[in-house]
């Protein structure tokens, strides 16, 4: 980030570690008001499964989303948080992070856009009930996010140059990784509500 | 000596100011606006005209600058349209992107009183159609169109009037940071605000919306294409609570001074601190609601639709959730307020200073598990009542600890009556009947009857306006001698306080008669009976706008007129904003300050000077 306090009183090597725990707290904020949004979208999930208003929860002969099609989404989301999170150990540094950088990055535009896919392609209508309206509720949200990541991830990775951000502010890197394993736990955890438990 | 940064190489070709921003959102509105009619739905163009504002909003930002940062990132240009304030000291700072917390607090300040301006004209043609008891004078469509306008404005205005221009300005002053934590974040909370209130006011040209501010459905989703005014409007001020919640919350956690220990924090930052948690946590759940409204409003899905499925009820609990700590998001910056102003002119140290940081957390944490006190009438289980109805009756424990903590604080002092400390004066006064008030409608057999009446009206106008913006008015007779370097008269400004304090609680006591009465709100026509009531309040908000009118010219005359210039410590305070010159230097404060005393420690024996200013090298952090 180019903002600086300019302190003529304030070394480099202090400014950095400030910068980080300003980064890391701000992630951890992040992820708490994240939580509350999905928390939202859970409660929604669960309230119109149980009131099942007018038998519409799930209409009868609502053909299901496919479940194969959300267990690949699932995990090349999960592969895409865990590439990148071995790889924001060494951030910017190192062979690993070279290499399992940009995997995390092609592997998210994979789920992305697999995801995106899949949108369009529900097999039932948005009319069709409750659960068809969580269901793409949800999704929807948790696939505009998981873009907005791989989008950052985007510029992670092309910062990683030798005066790239990357590499000047390392710390950052790594605490992203936080956001990425984040939005995998909420992709698993919606795995299990939309195509189990409804 | 400045640190290693990448001079601007590459600008950007177009000129980043807002009105790049608005030449920009126009197209992007009807493009937007086409793109939505290509789906054809069924929708009444609502799909278009969500999509235009979104694409509006973003559009606006790009313009602003807002995409700079990212463009850097990702492609490697040199960007960097945001100059540094060491050197741009000129007017035009105000009317451009800056990251100068100082910038965006006066940003913040004038756009929402601009709002507030708005929101009071609402106000006023409202009382004006209520002196005929039939609805001769403004028709009922028209008439519950104002209520909505009002409604939505004031709640954007009330969401971020204390935080935005005070919280901005004076938190890093406070803790002895030389910037906020994201000073990006920080510029988009305010950038957002506009675009919100140019949104919601489009409504208008769409016939508003009749659900005022809870925009309950089903009526919310057969409404007009007013209602997608509300959705995005709400929904970029949400926006803006969860981002300056997270740069608030994260500056005061990391940028405080050397010495700046948690008890040592002056109370206005805890009031701040506990604001900023509800807004960042609530507001997701407010947008979770809009994204739903939105959905069923245009790709027709059902979650709201009890026929297919949904429950209007899923509404209600998502929008309380998020609207019972919205109401602490506007107060608690006002207890804060009060808390901090009272000891400077008692004199006195701050009496029970941690059991107000507690008063605060309680009402803070206590706002989660209160919200469905509003459904007591919408048919929940009965079972639930008495849970929400003691809960909410707890929270007038954390609040009267606040008020014991001002009022012990008063105690035995020898109380300079400035103007500031006028206000809080009567914040207590009003916030008193506020607050009792609301007792009332948090038990179940009075609330079934005084639901939906002009008593549950009077009571948070008492506690928003009575209680909120008296506490603005004192922060702003506080403080704005720091923030502007200019004293607002004293004379003018003891003339507007009792005159504001008259005519507001005679505008607003006959209401809670009123509302006893069995006046509904949000209906233009009302039993003739009631006339004569009605006419005396009327008259009053009259006065109460015009007593805002004389806050202005206060302002803009002591401001430009008088020119009374301020001393760096005009109230010969302790806390740390009033040791550091005005105006406040670029980065506020020549070297890390070290704090060695507490802020309200008047007249202990042997207290230390708050800070030590001459600096220390190389320290930075929390203590
Ligand atoms: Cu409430």
């Amino acid at each position: 980030m180019a903002v600086r306090t300019r302190g003529r009183d304030v070394s480099p090597g202090v400014e950095a570690l400030l910068d980080a725990r300003v980064v890391s707290v701000g992630v951890w904020l992040f992820l708490a008001a994240d939580l509350f949004f999905f928390a939202g979208w859970w409660f929604a999930f669960f309230y119109l499964r149980a009131l099942n208003n007018n038998q519409a929860w799930m209409i009868q002969g609502l053909v299901r989303p496919n479940r194969g099609f959300g267990t690949v989404v699932l995990i090349l989301a999960v592969l895409t948080a865990l590439a990148y999170f071995a790889a924001s150990r060494t951030p910017g540094r190192g062979s690993v992070f070279r290499l399992l950088a940009p995997v995390s990055l092609v592997l998210g535009i994979a789920a992305v856009l697999y995801q995106g896919y899949g949108m369009w392609h529900l097999g039932f209508g948005l009319t069709d009930g409750a659960y068809p309206s969580v269901f793409s509720g949800l999704t929807g949200s948790w696939l505009v996010q998981l873009a907005g990541a791989v989008a950052w991830l985007a510029t992670v990775v092309l910062q990683a140059g030798a005066r790239g951000d990357t590499l000047a502010r390392p710390h950052s890197a790594t605490s992203f990784g936080w956001i990425l394993l984040f939005l995998a736990a909420v992709g698993i955890i919606n795995y299990f509500l939309l195509y189990f438990v409804a | 000596m400045v640190t290693a940064e990448h001079v601007s190489e590459r600008r950007l070709s177009i000129p980043n100011n807002p009105i790049t921003g608005v030449l920009l959102a126009i197209p992007a509105y009807f493009a937007g606006l086409w793109l939505g009619t290509l789906f054809g739905l069924n929708d009444d163009a609502n799909t278009g005209i969500i999509l235009g504002y979104t694409f509006a909003t973003v559009a606006f930002l790009i313009g602003v600058g807002f995409l700079n940062y990212p463009l850097e990132r990702l492609f490697g240009w040199r960007v960097s349209p945001i100059s540094d304030p060491e050197e741009n000291r000129g007017i035009g700072r105000f009317f451009r992107l800056s990251l100068d917390h100082k910038v965006i607090g006066m940003q913040y300040l004038v756009t929402i009183l601009i709002m507030l301006l708005f929101g009071g004209i609402g106000a006023m043609l409202i009382r004006s159609s209520l002196l005929s008891p039939d609805s001769s004078i403004t028709p009922p469509g028209q008439y519950i169109m104002l209520i909505g306008l009002h409604s939505v404005m004031m709640i954007f205005i009330t969401s971020a009037v204390i935080v935005g221009p005070f919280g901005n300005y004076l938190v890093p002053l406070m803790i002895g940071a030389r910037r906020m934590a994201f000073p990006r974040l920080e510029a988009l909370s305010f950038w957002l605000v506009p675009p919100a209130a140019v949104i919601l006011a489009a409504a208008a040209f769409w016939g508003g919306f009749p659900t005022g501010w809870t925009g309950y459905p089903p009526l919310s989703e057969q409404a007009g294409q007013g209602m997608d005014s509300y959705i995005v409007g709400f929904a970029l001020i949400g926006l803006a609570l969860i981002v300056s919640g997270i740069n608030m919350l994260a500056t005061i956690i990391t940028l405080r001074a050397p010495g700046m220990t948690w008890t040592r924090l002056p109370i206005f930052v805890w009031g701040i601190f506990t604001t900023s948690i509800l807004g960042m946590l609530a507001a997701p759940v407010l947008a979770v609601a809009l994204v739903q409204l939105a959905m069923d409003r245009t790709v027709q899905t059902s979650f709201f639709l009890s026929a297919n499925g949904g429950s209007n009820y899923l509404w209600q609990n998502l929008f309380w959730f998020f609207g019972h700590p919205e109401v602490y998001i506007f107060i608690l910056p006002a207890f804060g307020i009060i808390m901090e102003i009272v000891p400077h002119f008692a004199r006195k140290p701050l009496w029970g200073y941690r059991t107000g940081v507690v008063g605060l957390f309680g009402v803070a944490l206590l706002s989660w598990f209160v919200w469905q006190h509003h459904l007591f009438v919408s048919g929940i289980a009965p079972v639930l009542r008495p849970f929400y109805m003691l809960s909410t009756e707890l929270i007038s424990i954390p609040t009267g600890i606040i008020f014991l903590v001002t009022l012990g604080t008063l105690w035995r002092a020898r109380v300079w009556f400035t103007v500031p400390m006028l206000f809080c004066m009567g914040f207590l006064f009003n916030f008193l009947i506020g607050g009792i008030s609301g007792v009332y409608l948090s038990d179940v057999p009075t609330d079934v009857t005084l639901h939906g009446s002009y008593f549950s009206m009077a009571h948070f106008h008492y506690t928003i306006m009575g209680g909120e913006i008296f506490a603005l008015m004192a922060a702003c007779y506080y403080w704005l001698p720091k923030m502007t370097g200019k004293m607002l008269s004293a004379t003018i400004g003891r003339v507007h306080f009792w005159w504001m304090f008259i005519a507001f609680n005679s505008t607003f006591f006959p209401l809670f008669i009123a509302g006893i009465l069995n006046m509904p709100r949000r209906v233009s026509s009302y039993d003739p009976a009631l006339q004569g009531l009605n006419t005396w309040v009327t008259i009053s908000a009259y006065f109460l706008f015009g007593s805002m009118i004389l806050f202005a010219g206060n302002v803009i005359y002591s401001l430009f007129f008088s020119a009374r210039p301020a001393l760096a410590n005009p109230w010969h305070a302790r806390s740390l904003e009033w040791q550091l010159p005005t105006p406040v230097p670029a980065y506020n404060f020549e070297r890390v300050p070290m704090i060695v005393g507490g802020p309200y420690d008047y007249g202990v024996p042997n207290a230390r000077p708050v800070a030590d200013l001459g600096g220390l090298v190389g320290v930075t952090g929390g203590g």
